[in-house]
């Protein structure tokens, strides 16, 4: 089952990652980095690790993938705040060892910041082989072709049990547009308000499964896409 | 300075000091600090103020006394009570309050100049703490008093009161705190924890004037159609209405927000003509509703005031003549406080009736009429070293003046709280503050404290700001505010309630039968309902109380037969008749058990008699070992009395079988197994990550763009502490708070100890019997399911799977 192949060309990886098989592309959404900082810098003390652990997971993927490039669907950095000069010699390191090119096509998040690094190739959409275009936000989505998307940081509820339930990221198909769960290991979630016509997935130990729509809370709570990446919250 | 300075008072209003009274003045002139117990409305005001106002009556000699309550609400009544004597005393002293709800104008005013007496809360005081020239201004303090300490101990706000206390002593030396407090099973431990290291002069007092309190109980005219569970129990609506006919004013208490509303609508449906002569007070109630309901009661325009716990305290309802307790009183001391609430005035009698909501009830208040006669009532526990509690506070002194780290360490450690705490959580706390609290883990570029000539500082304004902004520890879910179109407030909501209504829905909220018009942004607009029709009633989460130890000993022992015949238990003895013809009746000397078949399989039913919380960790901890050992899950349900286990098989009626399943070996690790505690530490672990600063609080009403970026839920906190520094000892209070607070994990303990070395009685029976019924209806209690969430994904998706393949 695994990798999960969504349409022929296109793979979900438990990881949280978007494989274009075409064009050996590697695609993450919502890395946040130095988010943790950003926090420190304002007087709240938690600890650092984030970053450097979420690098050393992105690199281990790529390497894993074989891919030949890597797309960031956005929001790559927090803030300008927690751009340290320790995370950018981290960031230059990954990018030398990696030694493929990375593109940002950049987010909210990024958008906010002066000066971005200047190894990055930053553009606003990107257009791939196979009639595939990232983007960061799924609003941003336009025309017939595959848009694949982050910014909502995308949480499915499963109810489990009496008045418990699992909170889950999730890759979520609406419409025209995959929308990628966040990367970052210091990143909230959203529940997303799940449609009729939605495709659930969920990372299942070494497997990427599609949730039955009967495991799905109909009940929770509409926030609305608009609002959706707004409601800080987490996954189990 | 003696008592006679103060006689002409009393003999000017015609009054005689009670001798207690005397005792406390007495006490009060040789220096002497100490914890003053007395019912309410006998006083006692006057025997704790009347001491410091008669030895300076000087009153422009800046604030001399600070009064602190638990409840801001009680400010405006505790200022009346002190004007007067203020006034015949230190002619020309003020006496003001300064808590969350001071109006801007005259906090900035108090800002400039103390008034006489201060009446303040423990986070007004904190926050005061952090104002450079706050001990300037209290140079002239001469007493501090605590009222309600009884309220404050074994909480947070508590030793928050215990940690500003230490500060004032350093400052003042000679400063004498009193306390004040209703009976508590331990006085000696509630003042010890309210004075700490000045413990060893301090006085107790007590104002041994046998209030006289009657406890009588509704009795349901036809017991056999009685339910035998259940606690919504509107069935003696009825005979209730005509109880509050006959009084002048009733307090009618319950034990949940829901059921305030369940009963007002009852009341109000029974008697429509009482429209408005009826009113609801509980906690989520907008103030102004509250404030409607308070003066109502106050000015004797209503007949009843339906009220939570939230009317418990203080206020003086003069005009009330009765009180009403629907459902179990869980506990003696809450009872009696509940009674004390009727008869205020010093001499008149306090009168509560019990109205139980099913049969076992008649039970309990029998039981806690015994004990209430003898006063054998409930402890309070105080905390022990909250340390993020202890951040906050250190961040508030330093803001305030620098402070030296050895000073300050046994200023901390004068406190009952922080008495044990250790140089590796002394260290820990300053790091916190400073550079981050862990030698192993990095926190780069992080600073709230700077030392600077060996002190502690914090100078950021915005850090300021924001730490005067979050002082405190009370933490609420997220609350959705309702309220009608024209912006007309009636209090907030749960939003896991409010989201599963659609527009249109009909719901009763504040008493009134209301549709949803909308509900967006964590504000659901509501409209009077156009149409009749069962809406839904508001629920909040939360934990059911416990029944007490105390009571649950008292109940036991009245099903033992002991005690003196009563109404109650006459009324009750059929249903105890046929429970000791197909078993026997339960008792705390011996564990009952019953084992019966019924479609859904096999159950077991275990009556410890310890408190609902203990039993609910007992069916977890004993359906854990048994399915570990069969295979088999068990379902469990538990109440205040005992649990059950269900299963298909394989739950045999074994004393040696169940002896090993009740083994206090391995207690803790299986307990955490199977309670996913871990799942319940990340939760309890909101509370601590606000208190210590971790996570910030924004304004009501105030949503501040630029902090967005530092938006971050605490469970994702905890996740992160616990992989990059999980020594932190903020892990480590959560998971500590949690089995505490879920499992009453001390309780959990003794009873299991206790347990062991009991007889037990195992009877198979035919039918279930009275006790067990209730637990084999009760379907509804929450369950959380072990395993991790693939573990748990993965169970559900095979459950589907197999329906699928069999269909």
């Amino acid at each position: 089952m695994f990798p999960f192949q969504l349409i022929p060309s296109l793979k979900l990886l438990p990881e949280g990652a978007a494989f274009l098989t075409i064009s050996s592309t590697l695609i993450v959404a919502d890395i946040h980095l130095g988010k943790s900082a950003a926090f420190r810098a304002k007087g709240l003390p938690v600890p650092e690790g984030d970053s450097a652990r979420d690098l050393g997971r992105l690199f281990d993927l790529a390497e894993k993938s074989k891919a030949s490039q890597l797309v960031i669907a956005g929001d790559l950095f927090h803030c300008s705040s927690g751009i340290t000069p320790e995370l950018e010699a981290a960031l230059a390191d990954f990018m030398n060892r990696l030694g493929i090119p990375v593109i940002l096509v950049a987010g909210n998040h990024d958008a906010k910041i002066p000066a971005l690094p200047a190894e990055l190739r930053s553009v606003p959409h990107l257009d791939m082989a196979d009639n595939f275009r990232v983007v960061h936000d799924p609003g941003h989505a336009n025309g017939g072709c595959l848009h694949i998307s982050g910014h909502w940081h995308p949480v499915v509820k499963i109810p489990d049990g009496k008045r418990t339930s699992l909170r889950l990221p999730c890759f979520l198909f609406r419409d025209n547009t995959l929308v990628l769960p966040a990367f970052g290991s210091f990143t909230g979630g959203a529940v997303v308000d799940v449609k009729p016509r939605d495709r659930v997935f969920v990372a299942l130990r070494e497997q990427v499964v599609e949730l039955p729509p009967v495991l799905i809370d109909q009940n929770s709570p509409s926030y609305g896409s608009g609002s959706a990446g707004r409601r800080s919250s987490t996954d189990t | 300075m003696s008592n006679a300075s103060i006689r002409p008072f009393f003999a000017a209003k015609g009054w005689q000091p009670f001798s207690f009274q005397e005792a406390t003045w007495e006490a009060y002139f040789k220096g002497k600090s100490g914890l003053l117990h007395a019912p309410t409305g006998q006083g006692k005001t006057l025997a704790v103020y009347l001491g410091p106002l008669a030895e300076n009556p000087n009153p422009a000699a800046g604030c001399q006394v600070l009064w602190l309550t638990p409840l801001r609400a009680l400010a405006a009544d505790t200022l009346r009570a002190l004007r007067e004597p203020l006034a015949a005393l230190a002619p020309g002293g003020e006496a003001e309050a300064r808590t969350g709800d001071t109006p801007a104008a005259l906090r900035a005013r108090l800002r400039k100049k103390l008034p006489h007496t201060l009446v303040t809360t423990p986070e007004s005081l904190s926050l005061m703490l952090t104002h450079e020239d706050f001990s300037e201004k209290l140079s002239n303090l001469r007493c501090v008093i605590v009222d309600e300490w009884h309220e404050l101990l074994g909480t947070k706000r508590g030793v928050q009161t215990e940690l500003c206390l230490a500060r004032l002593r350093t400052w003042f030396p000679a400063i004498r705190v009193w306390g004040l407090s209703a009976t508590l099973g331990n006085l000696t431990e509630a003042r010890r924890s309210l004075l700490g290291n000045a413990f060893e002069k301090s006085v107790e007092i007590t104002a041994d004037l046998n209030k006289a309190i009657i406890i009588d109980t509704l009795i349901p005219k036809e017991i056999e159609r009685f339910p035998w569970s259940g606690h919504i129990g509107t069935r003696l609506a009825s005979q209730v209405a005509d109880e509050i006919e006959k009084a002048n004013a009733t307090l009618l208490f319950t034990n949940t927000r829901s059921q305030t509303e369940i009963w007002f609508q009852e009341l109000l449906a029974i008697r429509p003509r009482w429209k408005d002569k009826l009113a609801m007070h509980h906690g989520s109630l907008d103030r102004a509703e509250r404030e409607h309901a308070e003066n109502g009661l106050r000015g004797g325009t209503l007949k009843c005031v339906v009220a939570t716990s939230s009317l418990d305290l203080g206020v003086d309802f003069s005009p009330v003549d009765q009180v009403i307790q629907i459902g179990s009183p869980k506990g003696i001391a809450r009872l009696l406080q509940r009674a004390g609430r009727s008869g205020h005035q010093p001499g008149s009698v306090s009168r509560i009736v019990g109205v139980p909501t099913h049969a076992f009830e008649l039970v309990e208040f029998a039981a806690a009429r015994d004990a209430a006669l003898v006063r054998h009532v409930e402890s309070r526990i105080p905390l022990e070293k909250p340390l993020d509690l202890l951040v906050q506070h250190l961040i508030t002194c330093a803001i305030g003046c620098p402070f030296e780290a050895e000073a300050m360490r046994r200023e901390v450690q004068s406190t009952h709280a922080f008495s044990g705490l250790t140089d590796i959580e002394w260290e820990w706390a300053l790091g916190f503050i400073s550079n981050g609290g862990s030698a192993l883990a990095a926190y780069p570029h992080y600073q709230k404290a700077r030392l600077e000539n060996g002190c502690y500082t914090v100078d950021d304004k915005r850090l300021i700001t924001r730490h005067r902004l979050s002082i405190g520890t009370i933490s609420s879910d997220p609350a959705v505010s309702v309220r009608f179109a024209n912006g007309h407030k009636l209090g907030t909501v749960e939003e896991s309630f409010i989201s599963r209504l659609k527009p249109g829905s009909l719901l009763v909220f504040a008493g009134r039968q209301l549709m949803l018009v909308r509900f967006r942004e964590c504000i659901a607009t509501v409209k009077p309902a156009p149409r009749k029709g069962r809406g839904h009633i508001a629920i909040w989460g939360g934990n059911k109380m416990p029944l007490s130890s105390e009571l649950s000993h008292a109940v036991a022992r009245r099903l033992q037969g002991e005690g003196a015949p009563s109404a109650e238990m006459a009324a009750v003895e059929p249903i105890l008749a046929i429970q000791r013809k197909w078993s026997r009746l339960p008792d705390d000397e011996c564990l009952l058990i019953e084992h019966a078949h019924s479609r859904e399989g096999e159950h077991l039913f275990l009556y410890p008699f310890a408190g609902r919380l203990v039993h609910e960790g007992l069916a977890a901890l004993l359906a854990f070992r048994i399915s570990r050992a069969s295979g088999e899950s068990i379902h469990t349900t538990q109440n205040d009395y005992g649990f059950s286990l269900t299963s298909k098989r394989g739950l045999v009626l074994s004393e040696n079988h169940l002896r090993d399943y009740l083994t206090s070996e391995n207690l803790l690790d299986d307990l955490v197994a199977c309670m996913n505690t871990a799942e319940l530490a990340r939760r309890q672990f909101r509370e601590i990550a606000r208190v210590s600063g971790l996570v910030m609080q924004t304004p009501p009403g105030q949503k501040d763009r630029s902090q967005r970026e530092l938006q971050v839920s605490a469970t994702l906190l905890y996740e992160v502490l616990d992989r990059y520094d999980p020594e932190n000892l903020l892990l480590a209070q959560s998971r500590r708070e949690i089995m505490e607070k879920q499992l009453e994990l001390t309780r959990l303990t003794a009873v299991i100890h206790r347990l062991q070395s009991m007889t037990m009685h195992l009877v198979e029976t035919e039918n279930l019997t009275p006790m067990a019924f209730p637990l084999w209806a009760d379907r509804l209690s929450a369950t959380l399911p072990a395993g991790d969430a693939t573990t748990r994904l993965e169970a559900m998706l095979s459950t589907l799977n197999q329906a699928a393949a069999q269909a």
